[in-house]
């Protein structure tokens, strides 16, 4: 026979590990023993992310993050390297920050490491090499356009702010191509060479000397410092309105929503992702249920938050046929205002409490995942019980807190709208729809 | 129960009904990762039922007959759990991650499934999940450039009628086509405990694992009979080299080389999966170095170009991708990526061999790094190979190929007469044009 459905028992209580923290040199190792996790990861962070370039430097932080992996020999020295230890280079630049690093077991950990330190500290950086990387960031630039959910993601800066976020993070092509190798040398050397910055360690700690991986990253390079930051300027423009990335001929439409939100310090985050959540966050969120489950619109609706330092972005994002864009758009503007007029439902609310508190040991079950949060509580300067914070911040919210929040931090008057898609066929029945004035670009038209 | 290192014990039972358990240590507490693999794929569908599997893995998720629609997901999303699932040539898995305290109601949602689903089918759903696919094909392959590679690689490599022939997302005229009763049909024949293998991955006692998979999928009986594949025996090369020329809306000329292998779990698959990893997997290897930074012809693609398609049950395909730069003509590109491919017959250095078992073994290391990972893999080697053990001992396969086995398989392998070839080239016509950088 059957079984009824089981009645779940209460969950174990869970805390974030706690962080081993060392000061080595003028450098800090945060770290997280994980026993048995033997594939660990190790990530180094500097502040000098893409926000704070000048304009015109735009992109040099991401360029010059890809052409350390040219290592201490050029000409892609680095990554062969790693491979013969069973490592992997793994470095991102974002608005807040140049993170550099690798995975690698914790028997090779120490050689993986002493190849992370030589080719944060003195890379080569010959011009070929750079050249090289910026001619190819330059050309994948527009490969990667020619998908359409890229094309409309890399649209949102320009439409929400002036300065530097109007422009991608790589540059966009016509202020990366002016990048010179020098200027990559320049940056490199004062931001990231001198610069000691944090190393995050993360995996089964057993034989891992710390101490000695610290003093191998930072040698004697300076204390990190604070980089002031100021909030952007908005973009210039009627709101809310319609922008549409022509692609002729698309068979579906490639569609953000999207508005200026709070700064990760200036929001709060328990509030913001619960009403996140109950929009777009989940499979069973209200946008995926209504566009995906009910209409069969979409293979997919979400929503998120996108928080860096000094300003946020909240958006919407969703790929739908062709010919249902405009109802789609109607649908999502419907669900902002149902959740902003009549809050959450108990079971939104329990959802929000339970999945972002039970479900802790899932989100924090790798090395990688455990080392993400960590370079989150460098990257903010949060304390090392951040995440138990943001824990208990969950277990409290109510329905009324879900409800403010949906006020508070979804702002349907000031969307910006954009289509990548068959102009074409859309700009009527998108001009009708009274979400402002409409807008047609070619997609090459709106870097250069 | 079989032991392998101090610290990995695998436990294995099989239940009355058939269902094969298996059960495994996590590296990380709380958690425990459920993984079904179930024994049908694209490989079961035939002509005019193309994309079946796959459309009836997105109903599983619509309800059953203890679950509405959409309970799966919230159930287990509420946990903060991750739950999907997937379609291949050769089986369809489902999985969920959760706390552990969740074990049991993840294994009752899994077992409902399996024995009501039928309950819970409706017209209205098979309408909508049939949109929701139709649209995850037009995200997927028809709105994405190089999109339907894939297909035509399939197309090219297996023939016509063939269980491989066509992909998995099927076809927009036979999604179209699928009704109700051959849903309910399908289920019947593929969703039976006996054609299913039961990952779980924790740190519960594997005793009381069993306990509480037999309280759920104990009752469920095995199915009357078990469904035929189609017949996918396949000899030699594939004749070629044969071409398939495609003129659209590409921002630059794409390369895709075929070559077939032998089927995966066989040594002569090991051995090429080697010399993939030597001809294009990382920025140490052959093509990233000569055709990227060398040569300057290919797109910066951080050393991915090459790789193995796994199908179980017929021969496999070896993958060559790479796009062309700016300014290189898709002959060129093509011309001399199989430069490289046919010159690995030439010989491999033993420097080269080490490097391409590191990256190897890395991957595999990060796949069991995960709890969801390690229940993955163990439920393949289980289903696929009927040994769970493997999933902690596969490089060892590794271990014992040499650089002239290597060179052996590419003299056989990667030569025109066994070679596919699928071209994208911009149609220049067309506002898809790429604009100078």
């Amino acid at each position: 026979m059957l079984q009824t459905r089981p009645v779940l028992g209460d969950p174990k209580s869970y805390a974030f590990p706690k962080p081993r923290r060392l000061r080595v040199n003028n450098g800090t190792v945060v770290a997280i023993d994980a026993p048995g996790q033997l594939f660990a990861s190790v990530r180094l962070v500097h502040p000098a992310g893409g926000g704070s370039e000048p304009l015109d430097r735009m992109g040099v932080a991401a360029l010059t993050n890809e052409a350390l992996e040219d290592g201490v020999q050029g000409n892609s020295s680095l990554a062969p390297a790693l491979e013969r230890h069973g490592a992997e280079w793994v470095s991102r630049v974002t608005w807040d920050s140049f993170v550099t690093g690798v995975d690698a077991p914790t028997n090779r950990l120490a050689d993986a490491t002493a190849l992370l330190a030589e080719a944060v500290r003195t890379p080569a950086l010959r011009d070929d090499d750079v050249v090289r990387r910026r001619d190819q960031i330059l050309e994948r630039f527009w490969l990667d356009a020619s998908v359409p959910s890229t094309l409309a993601t890399r649209a949102i800066g320009g439409q929400l702010f002036t300065g530097r976020y109007a422009t991608p993070l790589s540059g966009a092509p016509v202020r990366l191509k002016d990048i010179t190798p020098e200027a990559v040398r320049e940056f490199h050397a004062a931001s990231v060479a001198a610069v000691a910055g944090t190393l995050v360690v993360v995996g089964d700690l057993s034989g891992v000397d710390l101490e000695q991986l610290g003093a191998l990253v930072f040698g004697g390079a300076a204390a990190t410092p604070d980089l002031p930051r100021t909030a952007p300027d908005s973009a210039p423009g009627e709101l809310p309105r319609v922008l549409i990335v022509d692609r002729p001929d698309s068979v579906q439409s490639a569609l953000i929503m999207a508005h200026r939100a709070p700064s990760r310090a200036d929001i709060d985050l328990p509030r913001a992702d619960g009403v996140g959540d109950v929009l777009g966050g989940m499979f069973t969120s209200r946008l995926n249920l209504e566009l995906r489950e009910r209409l069969g619109y979409t293979y997919g609706a979400g929503c998120r938050f996108d928080l860096r330092r000094d300003s946020g972005v909240f958006l919407v994002s969703t790929q739908v046929e062709r010919d249902t864009t405009a109802h789609s758009i109607t649908a999502t503007l419907g669900e902002i205002d149902k959740l902003r007029r009549d809050g959450v439902t108990e079971a939104e609310l329990s959802a929000v409490r339970e999945s972002n508190t039970v479900g802790l040991p899932v989100t924090y079950s790798t090395p990688r995942s455990l080392a993400a949060a960590l370079v989150d509580i460098v990257v903010h300067d949060l304390p090392d019980d951040h995440v138990d914070r943001l824990r208990a911040g969950f277990e409290a919210i109510t329905a009324d807190d879900l409800a403010e929040g949906a006020r508070e931090y979804l702002r349907p008057e000031e969307l910006v709208t954009i289509v990548a898609g068959d102009a074409k066929r859309l700009e009527g029945p998108l001009g009708e729809l009274g979400i402002g004035p409409v807008t047609v670009r070619d997609p090459e038209s709106l870097w250069s | 129960m079989t032991t392998n290192g101090a610290a990995r014990r695998v436990s294995q039972f099989t239940l009355d009904n058939g269902l094969r358990l298996v059960s495994a240590p996590a590296a990380t507490p709380q958690v425990a990762a459920v993984n079904l693999w179930y024994g049908v794929g694209s490989r079961h569908e035939r002509p005019g039922r193309t994309g079946f599997a796959h459309l009836f893995e997105h109903l599983m998720f619509q309800g059953s007959g203890n679950v509405a629609k959409g309970e799966h997901f919230d159930a287990v999303e509420r946990l903060g759990g991750d739950i999907n699932a997937s379609t291949s040539t050769d089986r369809t898995n489902y999985y969920e991650t959760v706390p552990e305290h969740a074990l049991d109601l993840v294994l009752w949602l899994e077992a409902d499934r399996l024995a009501t689903l039928r309950e819970g089918m409706s017209q209205e759903v098979l309408d909508n999940q049939r949109d929701v696919v139709k649209n995850e094909r037009r995200q997927r392959y028809d709105n994405q450039p190089y999109g339907t590679a894939l297909e035509r690689i399939l197309r090219l490599g297996y023939p016509e009628g063939h269980p491989y022939h066509h992909s998995t997302i099927g076809s927009m005229a036979d999604l179209d086509a699928a009704d109700l009763d051959y849903v309910l049909s399908f289920h019947g024949r593929h969703y039976g405990p006996d054609n299913a293998v039961l990952t779980v991955v924790s740190n519960l006692d594997p005793a009381d694992v069993r306990d509480r998979v037999e309280r759920y999928f104990g009752a469920i009986p095995a199915r009357p009979s078990a469904a035929e594949a189609p017949d996918a025996a396949l000899t030699g090369p594939i004749g070629g080299p044969v071409r398939d020329h495609v003129v659209e809306a590409v921002p630059a000329p794409g390369v895709f080389l075929g070559y077939r292998t032998a089927p995966y779990g066989e040594r002569d698959f090991d051995v090429l999966h080697l010399a993939s990893a030597v001809l294009g997997q990382g920025q140490g290897s052959r093509l990233y170095r000569r055709l990227v930074l060398e040569r300057g012809l290919a797109a910066d693609d951080g050393g991915a170009a090459a790789d193995l398609l796994p199908f179980r049950y017929t021969p496999s395909l070896m993958l060559v991708n790479m796009i062309a730069r700016e300014g290189v003509s898709g002959d060129d590109l093509e011309a001399a990526m199989i430069e490289e491919t046919e010159k690995l017959a030439e010989g491999v250095t033993d420097e080269e061999l080490e490097r391409a078992r590191a990256v190897l073994e890395r991957d595999h290391l990060q796949t069991l790094s995960h709890p969801s990972g390690l229940a993955d893999s163990i439920s393949a080697c289980t289903q696929l190979f009927g040994d769970p053990e493997l999933a902690y001992t596969w490089p060892r396969r590794w271990a014992e190929v040499t650089t002239d086995d290597i060179v052996d398989q590419a003299k056989r392998a990667l030569v025109p007469e066994n070679m596919l070839s699928v071209r994208f080239d911009p149609d220049d016509t067309e506002a898809g044009e790429r604009p100078a950088a």
